[in-house]
């Protein structure tokens, strides 16, 4: 279950986002949600994309599949390429033949995106109706069997039941399966478990990953958790304040984070420990990164972390760090590292 | 244990009636059914458990924000479930709560000065006493003085649980019933509020009954834990021993699906089946039979007590009975 030790050989990227602006107009000024992100998503990978509230991780996802309305939104500039076709030059039709058959998306709350007057057995048909062309009945007699794939018992008779009667992990089932019903080649998982429970959190991470080794569909995975990555995820991408700042394999980031602020995260997370002997008295205290995420609003001088960072110099202030390559497959924005 | 603990637990039940159907017996949701623990002064008490699993009615029904169904609440020794609602809110005075979701739970037309100061008001102190009074919490939870003026909006969520805690500490409790206060909270936000509850708690005496299902969490901030499940108690032990050498099936396959980022130490994985069972019907015997792997016949009929298995450390399972 743990594929984090298998980067792919040579590169082979399904996706490609470079240098991704998406802003958001407001009569107070521009918030930069997205200011500058480029990564590769290779094909048969998973892909961690983490990053605290507001960092724009959602918005990069979002972007991807055109979900963001515009206005307020406007991509300031940058390119989403799928197969090598920039996709945000394509209009809404040949969007629609994209989303859901090429690149699908589940997220993170599975009750407001499935649709509450239809039964669950017609959402998953839906998708392969239009996107394949299949008849109502094979449709239904399709969405049947990805119901049974996704581990729900008693597939035939839960089609026929409506959203509200699934309990949550089952409902997160239902959105996999209608994610997967097309066979896409790359899904898009929005915090896919962050409204479950850590036991159905398990269910669904396995289930993920196994349906992953089946179809060899290409995952990005959004989440805040960084247990979940560190179980899933080949390569990470860390995002602050609309920019990446660090991208590495799962095993390295955790190893040996480069930047402050990747540092300042994996401290501060509480680690459940299982070996006996730890009492809470001799707990060290959890590392906290002071004050909070930036305003996004405005034009943003030097590096965004500076203001919170344990390391951080003039420069830091005056100019934004490139990212930089540290060794293979890693890189970091960072004025300051191998300076420590 | 002390010999008069501050908090002692009997038997909580809290059963909500469903409504009645026009034929069949009324049905009730047994959302907390029959707990039982102590909590020493300056001492935490962790309580994990999945949602639905009644650990937030617990709480509350501690606190008699909802009226228990049956069972006996004790703080330092008097029993405070039996006293009248009209004379109850001397008992407010020695027991806080804080809530999950900031936002909720700070009105949002009264400024944060004058939230940290209402119970203060409410219990007759003064406005000059009060005024010294909010400076010294919000200088000890960690905001600005200036913030006084401002208004629950203009806080960020870290700073809003900070504003809650404020709150809660305005009146000197001797217990805090903190119910998931973090899981709104984003990684970095959140070791900033679980430090300041650990500072408070050294320097304050102040106990916690620490509710979350984040159990890395839990365990970094608790002396005890206990273990819930559908309404009861399932394993309730010293932390250090409960996340080393968990006794019950349950609490094994719950620490086993955490996601661990060092991942060579742990051990393999005990992947539930299903979801959690209903609390309106809930299984006979051993609520968690169903889902268990080791179940036998007698766990399908019998639910097993809490039972010490050494050093005070209780477990409700058949396998550890002997």
């Amino acid at each position: 279950m743990n594929d984090a030790s298998t980067p792919g050989p040579a590169p082979d990227p399904i996706v490609e986002i470079d240098d991704l602006k998406v802003w958001f107009a407001s009569r107070d000024g521009i918030t930069r949600a997205v200011n500058g992100v480029s990564f590769e998503l290779q094909r048969g990978e998973t892909l961690g994309l983490v990053g605290e509230s507001g960092c724009g991780k959602s918005v990069t996802a979002m972007t991807m599949l055109q979900l963001i309305p515009s206005p307020p939104s406007v991509i300031a500039g940058g390119s989403v390429r799928y197969n090598g076709a920039n996709l945000l030059e394509y209009d809404e039709d040949r969007m629609r033949r994209i989303r859901g058959n090429e690149i699908s998306m589940i997220f993170q709350d599975p009750m407001t995106s499935l649709n509450p007057v239809l039964t669950v057995g017609e959402q998953i048909a839906e998708t392969a109706v239009l996107h394949r062309r299949l008849g109502r009945r094979e449709a239904r007699e399709l969405a049947v069997e990805m119901l049974h794939k996704v581990n729900i018992p008693e597939p035939r008779r839960r089609a026929g039941e409506y959203p509200h009667q699934f309990s949550g992990g089952m409902r997160q089932r239902a959105m996999i399966a209608a994610a997967l019903v097309c066979d896409p080649k790359v899904l898009i998982a929005d915090e896919p478990t962050t409204a479950l429970d850590v036991t159905i959190q398990a269910q669904i991470i396995e289930l993920m990953l196994g349906l992953k080794r089946e179809f060899g569909t290409s995952i990005l995975l959004i989440t805040h958790d960084l247990g979940v990555v560190a179980e899933t995820c080949a390569r990470v991408v860390v995002m602050y304040a609309g920019r990446k700042v660090e991208e590495a394999r799962t095993a390295d980031l955790f190893n040996a984070p480069l930047h402050p602020y990747t540092q300042g995260l994996l401290a501060a997370t509480p680690r459940l420990s299982t070996a006996p002997g730890t009492r809470r008295a001799d707990r060290p205290r959890l590392h906290e990164i002071p004050g909070m995420v930036p305003t996004l609003k405005g034009e943003q001088k030097g590096c965004s972390f500076a203001p919170r960072c344990p390391r951080a110099s003039a420069r830091c202030g005056e100019q934004a760090p490139q990212l930089q390559a540290h060794g293979d497959g890693h890189v970091v924005a960072c004025w300051n590292v191998g300076s420590a | 244990m002390d010999a008069a603990p501050l908090l002692e637990v009997r038997d909580l039940k809290k059963h909500f009636p469903l409504e009645r159907r026009p034929w069949g017996a009324r049905r009730f949701v047994y959302a907390v059914d029959g707990i039982s623990f102590t909590l020493g002064h300056g001492q935490t008490l962790g309580v994990v458990g999945e949602s639905g699993c009644g650990k937030s009615t617990a709480a509350k029904a501690i606190m008699r924000l909802i009226e228990p169904t049956a069972g006996r609440v004790l703080l330092d020794g008097e029993d405070i479930t039996a006293i009248p609602r009209t004379r109850f809110r001397p008992y407010r005075k020695r027991m806080q709560i804080v809530f999950q979701d900031p936002y909720a739970s700070l009105n949002p037309r009264m400024s944060a000065g004058d939230i940290v100061g209402e119970a203060l008001r409410n219990f007759g102190v003064g406005a000059e006493q009060r005024r010294a009074r909010v400076e010294w919490l919000f200088d000890r939870v960690g905001l600005h003085r200036d913030a006084m003026r401002k208004y629950a909006h203009e806080f960020s969520g870290g700073q809003r649980q900070r504003l809650g805690i404020a709150r809660a500490l305005a009146l000197e409790p001797a217990l805090i019933v903190c119910d998931e206060p973090v899981s709104a909270l984003d990684v970095s936000i959140q070791a900033q509020i679980i430090n300041l509850l650990i500072d408070l708690q050294r320097e304050l005496g102040v106990a916690y009954i620490f509710v979350a299902h984040d159990l890395a969490v839990v365990q970094h901030i608790s002396d005890r834990v206990a273990v819930m499940y559908l309404g009861r108690f399932v394993e309730v032990g010293e932390g250090d021993r409960l996340f080393a050498e968990p006794l019950h099936p349950y609490t094994r396959a719950l620490l086993s699906a955490v996601p661990q980022t060092r991942g060579s130490g742990a051990p393999p994985r005990t992947l539930l089946e299903g979801d959690v069972p209903s609390p309106v019907s809930p299984p006979s015997g051993c609520h968690f039979h169903p889902r268990c792997a080791q179940a036998t016949e007698r766990c399908r009929q019998q639910a097993p007590e809490l039972r010490d298995v050494g050093g005070g450390y209780r477990v409700a399972c058949w396998l550890h009975a002997g």
